[in-house]
Formats: C-alpha cells, structure tokens, sequence
C-alpha cells in the first residue's frame, strides 16, 4: 500500500534535511515540523483515525514506531551539532587525533623488575627484598669474604659512619643482592628459591655504573643441585627475557661465596656467537653466577653434605639495557628524571 | 687484576700450534678472560684478567701451565719446555746479619749478595720485552728483577749492598709516623703494623713487598747487589698498601700468595741473569730463613660429589687426568695440591671447579629445576606497590627512582652519614624522598604547567647503633595542582587498596607552586586489603538529588557529612559536590532496600537532615 511507502519517505526526507543543518536552532525546527503540534506526524495520525479499527490498529503501531525513529535521528543529529558546532567541517573533525587522557609513566626499572618477576615467577621463585644498608657481616664476612682478603677491591663499598657492631663489623651500603643470601637460609624454611631485588650501592659513576642501582638476585638451595640446573634456569630467564633465538655459556670465574663461579654469556643478538661488529666475539657478558660455596651453606645454617645450590646477581639496569631495542648508552639517564628521558618508557 | 702477557715469552715455556687467536678463545672458556690482544712490535700481547683466586697465574709461567692443561682438550698440540734451573756458584764472603723480629711477618726470606756488578743498560730482548708490556727500562739490575716478577710471579727487589749499613737487616713493624722515602721519590708516613727493614744504622730501608727505599737503590756507582726474594704475610701487605694508597704490582702479587717452592728457582734465575748481564759474581752464600713450613696439602677425590656439582657423569679416569694435567699429583684416592695452589685449593668443590672447568662449562646441558615446591610466605608488599605504581601512571604521574644519598640541605639532623663519599652531593642517606622530588620539578620546570611526580623507596632513619630503619615511603609531588587533587588522589589511592578508614596524612606547600606528601607505604600495607564484600543489590530505583548548606564559622566537612549520614539509613550515596564561599552541594543518593522510594519517603529524610544539621546551625541554602 502506498501508505507504508509514504511513512518511509517521510523519514527519507527527514534525513535529507538533517544532512543539510548546520546550527541547533535549524534542527529544533525540523523538529517542529515532523513533531509539533501541527507536525507531520501528528498529520498523519489524524488520518489514521479515520481508518477502520482493524487497520487503525497495524497503521498505529507503524507510525509510533517511525515517531520514534524520528526522535532518535533527531537526538542523534542535536548531539553531532552540540560537539562538532558545524557540520560543514566533519571531515577535518574526523580527521583529528583522538584527545588521550593525561597518563603518566612507571619507570624503566620497574619496568624491567616487572618484566624480571613475571619470568622467575613460574619457576617457583619468591620475591623477597632485603636492607640496603647491612651489616659487612652478610654483605661480605658470612660470604667468605674476610676483610684481609683481596677479593673484596672488587666492591667499591660506601660504609657509613656509626659505630661497628661487635658481631656483625661496620655498616655500609651492601654492594651487591648477595646479602640476602645468608638472610634468607637464616630464615630456615627449605628448599629455597628466592628472587631477591633489592636496591644496592657502590662507590661508581661513569656511563656504565651509578652509585645506587638495583641487582635481582636468585638463590636456590636444595637436595641435589647442580651446575646444570643452573644453567637451565639462566637459559630459561635468557630465552624469556632476550628472545628465543637466544643461548647462554659459563665461563670460569671466582667468587669467594661460589664454587665453582661462572661468569654468564649470552650470545650476541646480531650475530648469534659467531662474531661481529657489534660483539667482537660473538658473546656478551651478563654476570656472575655459581654453586654456593659451603661455607656460606654453613653460615646461613645449612648442612653442606646434605644440601647444595647455586646463586646468580646481575643488575637489573645493566640487564635490561642489553636487551636489543633500548638503546641507552649511559645508565646515568636512569636516575637523572628528566622528564622527557622517562615519558618515553 | 689483568696482566700483559706477550706471546713470544709463552714460546719460552711452551711450543704449540695454536694461534694467538686460539689461545684467547680456548683460555677464555676454560681458565681466564682475555681481555683483549694488542699487536706491540709485531708480538700479540695477551691482557689476561685472572681472578683473585689465582695470584699463580699473574706470571708467564702460570699462564703457560693453564695453557699446557687446555690446549691439548681443544685439540692443539702443547709441548713443555723443560728448564733446568742451575745453581750458580757460591762463595761466602759477604754477610748479611738478619734479625726477624715477629716471624709471621716474612714466612719465607731468601736472598745473595752478587759483586763485581756492572750496572747499564739490559739486553735487547729484555727490554723489548718489558716494553711491550710498558715497564719502563731503568738498568739491567732493576729490569732482571722486573723481568722475573712477570716471568715467575715472583717479585723481588735488589739492594745496593753497601747502602745496607753495617750489612746488618732488622724486619720489624712500623711505628705510627715513622717516615720513608720510596724508590718513586715519595715521602710516606707510615701507620703502624706495616712491614719495614730497619739497616744497622736506624735507617729504614725497605717498604717490604710494596717499594723499596730510595736510600739503598741500585744506581750507576753500585758494585754490589743484595738480590732478595721474599713471601711477605698477605693480609699485612694488602693491609699497609691499601691504607698508604699505594699498589704496586709487586703488592698486588704478594697479597694474593706466593708459591713457596718457586721461591728459589727464581732467585737462581735472577741471579744468574745477573751473573750473565751485569758480568757478577755471586759473593755470599744462600740466606734461606723458613720462618714458615709449608707441608703439601692433600684434599680427597670424591668423584660423586664431582660428578652431583656438574650435574652428569663424568669418567674418574677424565677425573685423573684433568688434576694430574694441572699439576696435582694422583695418590690414591687423594691428589697433592701443586705449591702453586696452596693458598687456592682447600675442598672437594675446589677440584670440581677444576675439573668441570677443563671438560668445558659450555658444554653442559641445561635442566629445570625439579623437586619439592618451596612454601614460602608471600610478601604482600611487592602487590601493592605495583598496584600503587599502576594507579598513580594512569592519574598522569612519572615515577622517578633518585640515589639514596643526597646533599645536607636535603636530609634532617640525625641523617646518616657516608664515611668514605663518592662526592659531597652524595654524602648523607636521605631521610625523605620529598626534597629529591621538588627538585625533580625544578629541573624539569620547562617541560610543563602541570607536573606530577612520585617516587617509592626506602628512606634511612638512624636506629641507636642498629641498622637504620628503612622504611618504603611513597612521596608524591605536583606543581600546578590543586590541594583538593592532590588530597583526592591520595584516597583513591587509599580506595584501591581497599583501606576503608582513611589514616592521616598532611600535603605541604613548597615554593614555587609546589605540593607534597609523604607516606609511609609499609603501614598503608598493612591496612591494605584485598577481600571485597558485596551489598546485594535491590531491584528499586534509587532517587537523587543535591543540597547546598551554608556552614557557620568553625563547622567542618567531615562534622557535616557524619550528621548528613546517620541521619536516616535510606541514604545510601553521599558526595561532596562542590564550594561556593561557605555554601557546600552535596549530591545525595536514597535507596530504600525493601520498597521502591517515594518522594513522600525523601521528603521526610530530607526533614531528618535539616534536624540534625540545625543543631549545629547548617542550615538549607536559599
């Protein structure tokens, strides 16, 4: 019935007009037009009345619900006027970049804490942290380091003014995570799997070291370790963290609280260990790494004979800046807070 | 501690087909770094980096006998060349009287006198060697002794004779504030405990194992040397030369150990160099005090442990072979450590380091760890400072990480002190992080109106003579915010952690526009929850609405607020809207649970309000 073609024409030309406004006052009459009290619509009703009632019927819910179209285009097209004042422009309007709340920025290191957690995490390790500013005593004697012994140049150690603990020797800034070695075997809960990230400090400052810096430090003690669940750990966190293409080696090393100590490689991300520009040799250094030494079992209160475990440190700074892509080339811009150096992590 | 290790010197020791190239490669993987290799007159030099574990191997000689281990596993050919040390000939006319006054002081002290000495220039291949590795050349006399240090490890230093008044040598301790002049030139005040040799004049003469002095150095018109070759107390030397500040190679070498047997091979090398070069004669016959016997140390081989340290099974005859390789003799069961290690190896885990190391770290494979699951009591704190770090990111936040020490200006009174700074900025441990973060903002004042920083860290209280505590602070600081932002932000931060009775906290102005606050995270983590309970929810609609007051002088938003609430338990929302003057709109929500709310209902909660807030003389505003 022509009827039905005309409610639909009714709307076509709505939208016609709407298409063509440009101010809000130009669609309130519009809405005058279709909807006032001498409107369009109402126009059509009052013939509808005139219908017999079963057609009345069907032809009233056609038009309530072409009313309510009409509304709704109405509605739509006033809040497009009200954001965008012209529609002449919706072009240039649509091209605009979209308005992005005000979000700040957490920093690379935590960041790279984040990043070091959610690896270690699924391997059983907890997160622990323990004191900064310790006793020489876990920082270096109960670790196999007596003060006489040369190994210790290797620390460029901050010691703090106050008076030596009779027991435990003077106080400093703990140079490396290792403290919590002893700390966390004297808590006496094993096996042992910790992941200790901590903030140290040494007496450093140059493009690759800064006097406060953090180390994540894992240390596992249980029935039956060995060199190769070391290694298995490490490759593990380096195929994680540096991409899955990537291979660690041990090379022989010394530190007093391992035996034996390795100095951890990670082969270059260019050339994969053949050598290149970029690494000379084909490996990178990542850090230190061992079997815990048995005396250091033995001070954190564990039997050697019975338990054995491997540790490894490296700097969380230092780590993540060797991972392809940041290309920081000196660690002093960490700690520097310039807000344009941080807002781009 | 590195050192320079020419090529052609290791041909002295050992004939190989390796390359410069493999040597580096193979000592890296199985003995020390190297560093790198620098071409000096055609040679490649070696920088070794060995490990303080390994004062043997600071020699030529040490890295030849590593070389001669793992050359031959890497498939190189590796011949040692044997030399015969030849004891020259002694005559016993001139004497030296000794008197020790503490023997621990030397363990070992050998030394000759040699006459007829001719002091010039050395031989060519002496010089040229010792110049490739950049010692410079200062006469044949001190250049043999030079030689020797880097050929044996051994350092040894030569007397003029007859500058040692009354030939007559007193090795005691220093007193506080005796003086020396060393070889350089120096004038050094000694502290107490340092290893000197008095003449028989009064005279101090040797600064032991770190310099001698310069009143008994060899110079042109000197006729007779006093070679002496000595194994002084580790601990005293590295003690005195850390404390004088002076570390000479020959220091570095003593502190780290000397081997005991090699003492007088390289005092009959040396002195027949001088016999050879300087055209002398050996005068004395051999002093050779042992204030220190050395038995052979014996350490048992436990393959299995060895075998439970690498993680596989390695043959007891590849066990044998790598420890008789590096020089340990095989008695069985037990092997005898070489003289050379005697102060490195002690355990059974010394040998398993020696033996995985030589079968090639790299070679091992990996294995994830197995076994119990560790119970571990989960630190709740690393939650919630993520969570924290999270929330103040997305309300437009930097986080900063600043040192730990900081200026005077910075820190309050009793702030701890660093005894040994790197710089005066760094001299005290920070007391609060606020100080460091306002100027954060003032340094970055450029970048924008509104800047809004935050830090989490540790700050440092003095604790009596106990660790300080170190409690995580969260300090937070803005420039361009207002203080009710600045307050709002704090409590949402309290919301997201779930902390529903707000502890205190005072935001304080700074110069230049600035807000701070500091609180400290450890006790927020202790409020902090992360359980939520629900409020069933009804089917009834809510009605809202807003009700500006005017507050009299003294009244106080929370005063207002507690009334507003417990006036009527159908108020179920209430919020602070906004301030005009003294008149404050709250936007009030009412939900009835049990039946749709009716405006009769709110009528005569609205009633209730007014009641109660009358008595205090809030009164409807308009």
């Amino acid at each position: 019935m022509n009827d039905s073609l005309n409610l639909k024409n009714i709307k076509k030309g709505l939208e016609d007009k709407l298409k063509s406004v440009s101010t809000e006052q130009d669609i309130v009459s519009i809405q005058l037009e279709y909807l006032g009290k001498k409107g369009i619509l109402r126009e059509i009703f009052s013939k509808v009345l005139e219908l017999p009632e079963e057609q009345r019927k069907q032809q009233g819910e056609k038009i309530n619900n072409l009313k309510k179209e009409i509304e709704e285009l109405i509605t739509q097209y006033k809040d497009k006027i009200k954001g965008n004042k012209s529609l002449e422009y919706s072009d240039l309007y649509n091209s605009l970049p979209g308005k992005k709340p005000e979000i700040g920025h957490t920093h690379i290191i935590s960041q790279a804490i984040n990043e070091i957690i959610d690896i270690f995490k699924p391997l059983g390790f907890t997160r622990v942290r323990y004191p900064e500013i310790d006793w020489e005593y876990f920082a270096f004697e109960a670790l196999n380091m007596p003060e006489t012994h040369p190994a210790r140049d290797e620390w460029e150690t901050f010691f703090i003014e106050s008076p030596a603990d009779k027991k435990y020797g003077r106080m400093v800034i703990t140079p490396h995570t290792s403290n919590g070695q002893i700390r966390e075997m004297l808590k006496g809960n094993l096996p042992i799997r910790m992941l200790n990230i901590s903030r140290c400090g040494r007496k450093q400052i140059d493009n690759s070291h800064v006097p406060s810096f953090y180390q994540f430090e894992g240390l596992v003690v249980d029935k039956g370790i060995s060199t190769t669940h070391l290694i298995g750990v490490l490759d593990y966190f380096a195929k994680n963290f540096f991409g899955p293409d990537r291979k660690i080696r041990l090379r022989p090393y010394d530190f007093r609280f391992t035996e034996p100590s390795f100095e951890v490689d990670i082969d270059c991300g260019m050339c994969h260990g053949k050598g290149c520009k970029l690494c000379k040799d084909g490996w990178l250094e990542l850090g230190g790494a061992g079997m815990v030494h048995p005396d250091v079992l033995k001070a954190g209160g564990i039997n050697p004979e019975e338990y054995t475990g491997f540790a490894f440190g490296w700097g969380v700074e230092r780590t993540y800046m060797m991972k392809s892509g940041t290309k920081i080339d000196d660690i002093r811009y960490l700690f520097a807070n310039d807000l344009r150096f941080l807002e781009q992590f | 501690m590195n050192v320079s290790i020419p090529y052609s010197w290791l041909k002295e020791y050992i004939k190989t087909n390796a390359t410069a190239e493999d040597i580096v490669k193979v000592l890296s993987l199985h003995s020390f770094s190297v560093e790198k290799i620098t071409k000096v007159n055609g040679d490649d030099v070696f920088e070794v980096e060995v490990t303080p574990n390994r004062g043997d191997a600071l020699s030529v000689l040490g890295v030849a006998r590593e070389l001669r281990a793992v050359l031959p596993r890497n498939g190189f050919k590796c011949e040692w060349i044997e030399k015969e040390v030849k004891v020259p000939q002694l005559q016993d006319k001139d004497k030296l009287e000794v008197i020790i006054k503490d023997k621990t002081l030397v363990p070992r002290f050998c030394a000759v006198v040699l006459d007829n000495v001719k002091v010039g220039k050395s031989p060519k291949i002496i010089e040229e060697r010792l110049e490739k590795i950049g010692i410079r050349t200062l006469g044949n006399v001190i250049d043999i002794t030079n030689y020797m240090m880097i050929d044996k490890g051994q350092p040894m230093h030569a007397f003029d004779y007859d500058k040692i008044l009354a030939h007559k040598m007193i090795v005691r301790q220093s007193r506080s504030g005796e003086m020396i002049t060393t070889l350089d030139g120096s004038e050094r005040k000694l502290p107490e405990g340092v290893i000197v040799i008095e003449d028989g004049k009064g005279r101090l003469i040797d600064l032991c194992g770190i310099m001698g002095a310069k009143n008994s150095e060899v110079d042109e018109h000197t006729s007779k040397v006093l070679l002496f070759v000595q194994v002084y107390d580790p601990v005293r030397i590295r003690k005195a030369s850390m404390s004088l500040g002076h570390r000479t190679d020959a220091a570095l070498r003593f502190e780290k150990g000397i081997d005991y047997e090699g003492v007088l091979p390289s005092l009959w090398e040396a002195a027949n160099m001088i016999c050879e070069y300087c055209g002398s004669n050996v005068s004395s016959s051999l002093i050779d005090i042992v204030n220190e016997e050395r038995k052979p140390k014996s350490v048992a081989v436990d393959y299995d442990k060895i075998n439970q340290v690498a993680g596989i099974e390695i043959n007891p005859e590849v066990v044998d072979q790598t420890l008789s390789d590096l020089g340990f003799e095989n008695r069985n069961g037990f092997v005898v450590v070489p003289s050379w290690r005697h102060d490195d190896v002690e355990i059974i885990e010394d040998l398993a380091e020696e033996v995985i190391r030589l079968y090639g770290y790299y070679n091992l494979p990996g294995k994830l760890l197995t076994g119990e699951i560790p119970v571990t009591q989960r630190d709740e704190s690393f939650y919630w400072e993520d969570k924290a770090k999270v929330l103040l990111k997305h309300l437009g936040f930097f986080e900063c990480y600043t040192y730990s020490a900081t200026i005077k200006e910075n820190v309050t009174g009793s702030a701890l002190k660093i005894a040994n700074p790197l710089s005066e900025d760094l001299l005290y441990l920070k007391t609060s992080l606020i100080p460091q973060l306002l100027e954060v903002i003032d340094k970055n004042k450029g970048y924008s109106e509104k800047i809004k920083v935050f830090e989490l860290a540790s700050v440092y209280l003095p604790n009596g003579n106990n660790l300080p505590l170190q409690p995580f602070m969260l300090g937070i600081v803005g420039k361009g915010i207002e203080y009710v932002e600045l307050k709002g932000i704090v409590e949402s931060l309290f919301d997201e952690m779930g902390i529903q009775e707000y502890p205190v906290f005072e935001i304080s102005d700074y110069d230049g526009g600035k807000l701070g606050v500091e609180l400290n995270f450890e006790d927020l983590v202790k409020k902090a929850t992360k359980s939520r309970t629900y409020t069933p929810l009804t089917s009834f609609n809510s009605m809202k609405e807003d009700l500006t007051f005017e507050i009299p002088e003294g009244v106080l938003y929370p005063q207002v607020e507690t009334i507003i609430l417990n006036a009527d338990e159908r108020i179920y929302k209430l919020n602070f809207k906004d301030i005009y003057k003294n008149a404050l709109t709250f936007s009030i929500e009412y939900l009835d649970k049990d039946k749709q709310i009716s405006s009769q209902d709110t009528q005569e909660i609205r009633k209730k309000i007014f009641d109660c807030l009358k008595k205090i003389n809030v009164t409807l505003k308009g």
